[in-house]
């Protein structure tokens, strides 16, 4: 019982953990929260179905498009919106991308409807792993070990690469980054397309657990950011961390405290965390000079 | 020791004087008068507007003012409807007693909300702000035997000393309300806590430095800004006379954020134009589904991206006044 409710809370957290890791990237390099991601991600996913269902590509066809269009997308609304608002106070941007998630959902809604799609997905059907006994669906596997493999290449594109050194001094600090000729317009443009490509990922992945819609990701972009801040939103791993914990201390709430108040319990937990560590469990403590 | 806040008092231009009072007079005699010239779904939308003006007046000194994000103001919101309605149907009181006591209520509410927030800054405010309005909203989901639950509340028209409140009383009433929250908005925004929380939103270490209590001064913020969420709660129940926990979302709170950022962060008329120019588009918009979200949508960043001053601050800019 216990085992199936952790694998079942896993697979949910691995979800959120997609997101977060999206969220978390633009804001390691450019301090803005990004609360579009998730319509970014869910706008990309569409397209992907759209390329499917009225195009006729295939699966893997329309997501590496899509994936493209991810890139462009986070590229091209770091050049519109966010751009003007660099230097200026966070706030402003945050407001900015609350915006950006309202238009981009009535966009897809003027597009797409609010009608429910099913996104296909090729491990569907195939039959789930047993660990001791436990059903785990592939879906979740796959999840999880994309999580990972993001993870990974981020870590080593931001450890052995000229630009991902770039993108690391400009996270640190923007005048002295500025001062050996890295380019701040740049790296925020980067940061934003990384995002862009990373929320599509997610998106096409998860797309097929949940019913597409045009609120594919409001309640999972909420998820997300609460599995970051719990696990520490400076760290691309204590975020991934963060997010399956969430997922599972959700699912055993849900089960052994009060089936209705998971959500609140949650954020309950997450708000304890914030008010005693308010850098989140793996965090590491920033020094505020202004 | 804390008198930096009198210290760097704002010199405010004494110009046209008279022409704004002019102004606030004719907009006061029109708003009188408004009742004989619309029919009841226009005396229901200006009332709204009187309602989210209040709401914007609150969350612009947390916002504007002190630069604290807040996106738990519809649950501050829906706990002032809901104790209202509580004390009025169930408890039987007077429906001015009953309004007042569930905005202290929601106002100690705001209060506690602040001390955990007072570490917290920026995204890390606004999840945790996100998480408070989730559980206030779950609790009064889940108080079945007070709040009806998912099933909502259905409320009779109440009354004020025998005297039944329709909808030009109510009207009238919210219009008082909104005047007198104008006038403390005003008077606050002027005095010692308004300054301090302009200095505390610019930076809390020179607010630090120069003796402002930065954590007693936000706590103020939120509480105040709870009050008025909380009465504006209180006059939205009976105007709708149907109160539901689905109607207090974390979609309305970055609604009533959108009002003040729209109208003009920081500035006490830009709250109300932002209220009005929330109720007016989407009724010029029926029937277009996704189009007031749109729109919305689009101001919010345009707003952010090209003129921070927001609608106010362009039309000040229009009228040649110099901005604040």
């Amino acid at each position: 019982m216990i085992a199936n409710l952790i694998v079942g809370g896993l697979a949910a957290g691995c979800l959120y953990a997609m997101v977060a890791i999206a969220i978390v990237i633009v804001l390691n390099i450019t301090d803005i929260a990004n609360f579009a991601q998730g319509e970014m991600a869910m706008l990309a996913t569409f397209f992907a179905y759209w390329l499917m269902d009225g195009l006729g590509l295939s699966w893997w066809q329309a997501v590496s498009i899509a994936i493209i269009f991810g890139l462009v997308q986070g590229i091209v609304i770091q050049q519109v919106v966010i751009r003007p608002l660099i230097g200026g106070p966070v706030l402003s941007a945050i407001i900015a991308t609350l915006g950006l998630n309202v238009v981009l959902n009535s966009v897809a809604g003027m597009i797409w409807g609010h009608q429910t799609y099913t996104f296909p997905s090729p491990f569907a059907f195939s039959a789930p792993f047993v660990v001791a006994a436990v059903p785990v669906a592939v879906d979740s596997v796959v999840n999880i070990a994309v999580g990972f493999v993001i993870i990974i290449a981020m870590t080593l594109f931001l450890r052995f690469t000229w630009t991902g050194l770039g993108l690391r001094a400009a996270s640190q600090n923007q005048t002295v980054a500025r001062l050996m000729g890295v380019s701040i317009t740049r790296t925020s443009a980067i940061a934003w397309g990384l995002g862009g490509l990373v929320g599509a990922v997610a998106g096409v992945l998860v797309a097929p657990s949940l019913f597409l819609d045009t609120n594919l990701m409001s309640a999972l972009l909420i998820k997300a950011f609460a599995g970051g801040v719990l696990g520490g939103l400076n760290s691309l791993i204590g975020v991934f961390l963060g997010c399956l914990a969430l997922g599972v201390a959700e699912n055993l709430a849900g089960a052994y405290v009060s089936p209705s108040f998971a959500d609140a319990i949650t954020f309950i937990v997450i708000i304890a965390v914030l008010t005693i560590r308010p850098e989140g469990v793996f965090g590491r403590v920033r020094i505020r000079k202004a | 020791m804390s008198f930096a806040a009198d210290i760097i008092r704002a010199s405010r231009p004494r110009t046209l004087w008279s022409w704004s009072a002019a102004m606030i007079g004719l907009c006061f005699l029109l708003a009188g008068a408004a009742p004989l010239g619309v029919n009841g779904y226009g005396l229901y939308l200006l009332t709204l507007t009187g309602i989210f003006a209040l709401v914007a007046l609150g969350l612009n000194f947390l916002t504007g003012y002190a630069g604290q994000i807040s996106l738990c103001h519809a649950s501050f919101f829906g706990v002032g409807a809901y104790a209202t309605a509580i004390l009025t149907q169930k408890a039987g009181w007077p429906y001015l007693l009953s309004l007042f006591a569930g905005a202290l209520f929601t106002t100690a509410i705001g209060a506690i909300v602040a001390v955990p927030a007072l570490r917290l800054r920026n995204i890390y405010l606004a999840i945790a702000t996100l998480g408070f309005g989730v559980v206030l909203q779950k609790i009064i989901f889940e108080w079945r035997s007070l709040t009806g639950g998912g099933g909502g509340l259905a409320l009779t028209a109440p009354s004020i000393a025998g005297y039944e409140l329709g909808a030009n009383g109510l009207y009238y009433l919210t219009l008082i309300l909104m005047t007198a929250g104008l006038f403390g908005a005003w008077n606050v925004s002027r005095g010692r806590t308004g300054r301090a929380l302009l200095v505390i939103k610019d930076s809390e270490i020179a607010a630090g430095s120069l003796g402002i209590h930065s954590a007693r001064y936000k706590i103020v913020a939120f509480a105040i800004s709870a009050f008025y969420a909380a009465v504006a709660g209180g006059l939205f129940a009976y105007l709708v006379r149907y109160i539901n926990p689905e109607s207090f979302s974390a979609g309305l709170s970055i609604s009533f954020l959108s009002m003040v950022v729209i109208g003009g962060l920081g500035t006490i008329g830009g709250s109300i134009l932002g209220a009005a120019f929330y109720v007016i588009v989407p009724e010029l918009l029926r029937g277009i589904k996704d189009a007031p979200g749109l729109i919305f949508g689009l101001l919010l960043v345009v707003v952010m991206v090209f003129m921070p001053q927001g609608l106010w601050g362009m039309l000040r800019r229009l009228g040649r006044r110099p901005l604040r």
